[in-house]
């Protein structure tokens, strides 16, 4: 190919470098709403910090009062607004064990706390205290979970791969009086687990 | 590197592909054109009205993510809309604002059809849709204040209420039927209108009302959506304060489009009358205006009973839309001298604005025809000069670059300002963005079509071309000749072709005389 027939095909045309401008200017009027795009997430405005543990019936649970082998639910992270504490992500399966699995002990070991989003498709499972059961079982797919760890042992929940086979938790401390707080969370699968995706469990 | 643009690829094959496919619906029916040149506004209102219209629904639907449309919770949710969603602040200040320039577009739209007389000629269903369609326009943002439920909202919703259920025999029915038995029911039920039933009875007597050929001009549209941002900018809505059943609320006026209505409910008179009859004579007269209009011709000068009745209306509507936003600030009088207006002083006021508004019409046409006739003299003794500028094809580069630069300048400026939650600033800034598009976008379309004419020649060298000696080129006795040569030639090459050079150096060559040899 001659220099003359590549320099020829080469040229831009001023037509050409016209649409090139038109391009770039196009572009870049609309660059600055690419970032309007945050306004869908809802901003996230809850802090997670310590909170007494409150029961359904306002009281704040008690090492030493609350029944042994039973369970309520908890929110946590609370908000001030009723309608946000409705939200599944923010509730707990707060359970006391059952004597057989150390339920009686007068501290918080006795005690646990599980996202209440079954891993399998985040559906809202319970603990049964039944004899015989003493498990959380979840209405949608029939996952078990271990109350001890919040492992997932039946179901398909359990078939997940970790950490998505084990659920979220919440960890407690106790007053000398026995009144129990939820200690600072940490969305993490290293720490108390994301809701809905799970933890690993420590060795 | 260089990259054609001309190229088609798969993706390319596949939109013109499914642009083809439209030739089975129904917008085959409709003609869009893009002016490649400026064209009047004017002219294409109505589009322009359909543009905010398109803002509107865009951001309402982004709105829709955060509002609640509950009697405790609707002001709060806008308030959290406001200050903690990112961009919330943005998208409710072009809401709002959007739906002001529609209002006013859609005003000016209007009369623009009136005084060119365009509702005639068989376009009378196009002009009753089109006022039904502004009634329901102004219906719609007038529910769109109301769900916010600031202590004006309450006032309106209660006086939209109360006069509904003015109307006689059937006003109670259609109060309880529209709007429900309360103010938890009113929240619901505006918005369910809001943003549903008033937008498809809109999208319904739009499909009616768009004309099959319409203007889609970029810049306008730009340069209008861009005034919307930096309006949104520079005078951001505030929130009001939250209805608090136990807290009195203040003195309060309703938006600009219906301060007309409110000044003839400050006149004391029954409330069925001042707040449903005048403003629905006023539509219904709009309505049949085109039935009443007898005259052959178009124009507003050629019109004068209508151009006056027009001209009269305009008035009235601006001293009352200015009589109800006009409350005394001495708040030593008595709270019910300051709201209610004269009802005598008000309306004898409403009748002399008619033969002023009859006279001002009159006095405006008999100085448009002196005008036009001085014009005509004038044009016939002077050449028409129109002021132009002329930008060379590197000019027009360098200024395209150069508002490339200042964009990029603004899109950083407007990044930094949301950073620093400067929300009205970076609202304005990219308003300027647009309207740096507009601008850039016109000079783009001109600098298009400068590249479609004929470069003109470079000058010739007389040198050249040798005139013979003893031939003395005589330029009063080729002028003739010369347009007799160049005209035939002229209207049958098309002037984007390159044929048409031959024209010029036809030109070139009377210019240098050698016609004349040809002789």
């Amino acid at each position: 190919m001659s220099e003359q027939d590549s320099r020829a095909k080469n040229t831009l045309s001023r037509r050409d470098f016209l649409k090139l401008l038109g391009a770039a200017g196009t572009a870049l009027t609309f660059t600055p709403f690419v970032p309007w795009g945050n306004f869908m997430p809802n901003p996230d405005t809850t802090s997670l910090t310590r909170a007494k543990v409150i029961l359904p019936d306002d009281t704040q649970a008690n090492v030493n009062t609350f029944p042994v082998n039973h369970s309520e639910v908890i929110t946590y992270p609370k908000t001030e607004d009723r309608v946000l504490d409705e939200e599944a992500f923010r509730k707990w399966q707060f359970i006391r064990l059952s004597p057989e699995y150390g339920g009686e002990a007068k501290d918080v070991s006795a005690f646990r706390a599980y996202s209440m989003v079954c891993l399998h498709l985040w559906c809202l499972w319970k603990y049964w205290p039944e004899e015989g059961r003493k498990r959380g079982e979840c209405p949608c797919h029939g996952s078990m979970y271990d109350v001890r760890i919040g492992k997932a042992f039946a179901g398909p929940a359990a078939l997940q791969a970790p950490p998505s086979n084990v659920l979220a938790q919440l960890t407690f401390e106790a007053d000398n009086d026995g009144f129990m707080y939820i200690k600072p969370a940490k969305w993490n699968v290293n720490e108390n687990g994301v809701i809905g995706y799970g933890r690993f469990l420590k060795a | 590197m260089v990259v054609s643009l001309k190229r088609r690829n798969g993706l390319v094959d596949f939109f013109y592909w499914m642009w083809d496919g439209i030739e089975r619906s129904i917008f085959i029916g409709t003609k869009f054109s893009f002016p490649g040149r400026f064209v009047s506004p004017f002219g294409f209102l109505g589009m322009l009205t359909f543009i905010t219209f398109i803002i509107l629904g865009i951001t309402g639907a982004l709105l829709m993510f955060y509002y609640e449309p509950i009697l405790d919770r609707a002001w709060d949710s806008v308030e959290k809309i406001n200050n903690n969603v990112p961009f919330g602040f943005h998208l409710r200040n072009i809401h709002y604002h959007a739906s002001n320039a529609m209002v006013l577009l859609a005003i000016l739209h209007m009369y623009y059809q009136y005084f060119s007389g365009r509702y005639k000629i068989r376009n009378e269903i196009l002009w009753v849709t089109g006022v039904i369609l502004g009634t329901v326009t102004i219906l719609e943002a007038f529910t769109g204040y109301d769900i916010i439920f600031s202590e004006r909202a309450e006032l309106a919703i209660s006086i939209a209420a109360s006069l509904t259920n003015s109307i006689p025999i059937a006003g109670p029915t259609i109060r309880e039927a529209m709007f429900g038995s309360g103010f938890a029911d009113f929240v619901l039920r505006f918005y369910a209108q809001h943003v549903f039933i008033l937008p498809i009875v809109m999208l319904g007597l739009m499909a009616v009302h768009m004309p099959r050929f319409l203007v889609f001009d970029v810049p306008m549209v730009m340069a209008i959506s861009g005034a919307i941002l930096i309006t949104g900018g520079v005078f951001p809505v505030d929130l009001g304060f939250k209805f608090e059943p136990t807290v009195p609320p203040g003195i309060t006026v309703p938006e600009w489009y219906l301060t007309g209505l409110y000044a003839f409910l400050r006149t004391q008179y029954d409330k069925f009358v001042t707040g449903v009859a005048w403003p629905g004579l006023f539509i219904l007269t709009l309505a049949i205006v085109p039935f009443i209009d007898r005259y052959k011709k178009f124009s507003w000068k050629d019109r004068p009973i209508v151009t006056a009745f027009g001209i009269t209306g305009i008035a009235q509507i601006m001293v009352t839309t200015y009589w109800g936003f006009y409350i005394s600030p001495d708040t030593t009088k008595p709270l019910v001298e300051r709201l209610v207006i004269d009802p005598i002083f008000f309306y004898l006021v409403m009748v002399l604005l008619v033969p002023l508004g009859f006279g001002f019409s009159y006095m405006m046409i008999k100085l448009s025809k002196e005008a036009e006739r001085k014009a005509k003299l004038a044009a016939s003794k002077a050449p028409q000069k129109v002021a132009q500028i002329n930008l060379s094809g590197k000019w027009i580069n360098w200024l395209i670059v150069a508002l490339l630069a200042f964009q990029v300048y603004l899109n950083i400026a407007a990044y930094n300002a949301m950073l620093a939650g400067m929300n009205n600033f970076s609202l304005f800034l990219t308003g300027l963005i647009l309207l740096v598009f507009a601008g850039m976008f016109h000079i783009y379309r001109y600098g298009m079509n400068e590249t479609k004419k004929i470069p003109t020649p470079p000058p010739q060298i007389a040198k050249e071309t040798p005139k013979p000696i003893g031939v003395a080129p005589d330029t009063s006795a080729t002028l003739p000749q010369k347009e007799k040569e160049s005209t035939p030639k002229v209207t049958t090459t098309p002037e984007t072709a390159p044929q048409i050079k031959s024209t010029s150096a036809v030109l070139n060559e009377s210019a240098t005389g050698t016609p004349d040899l040809k002789k």
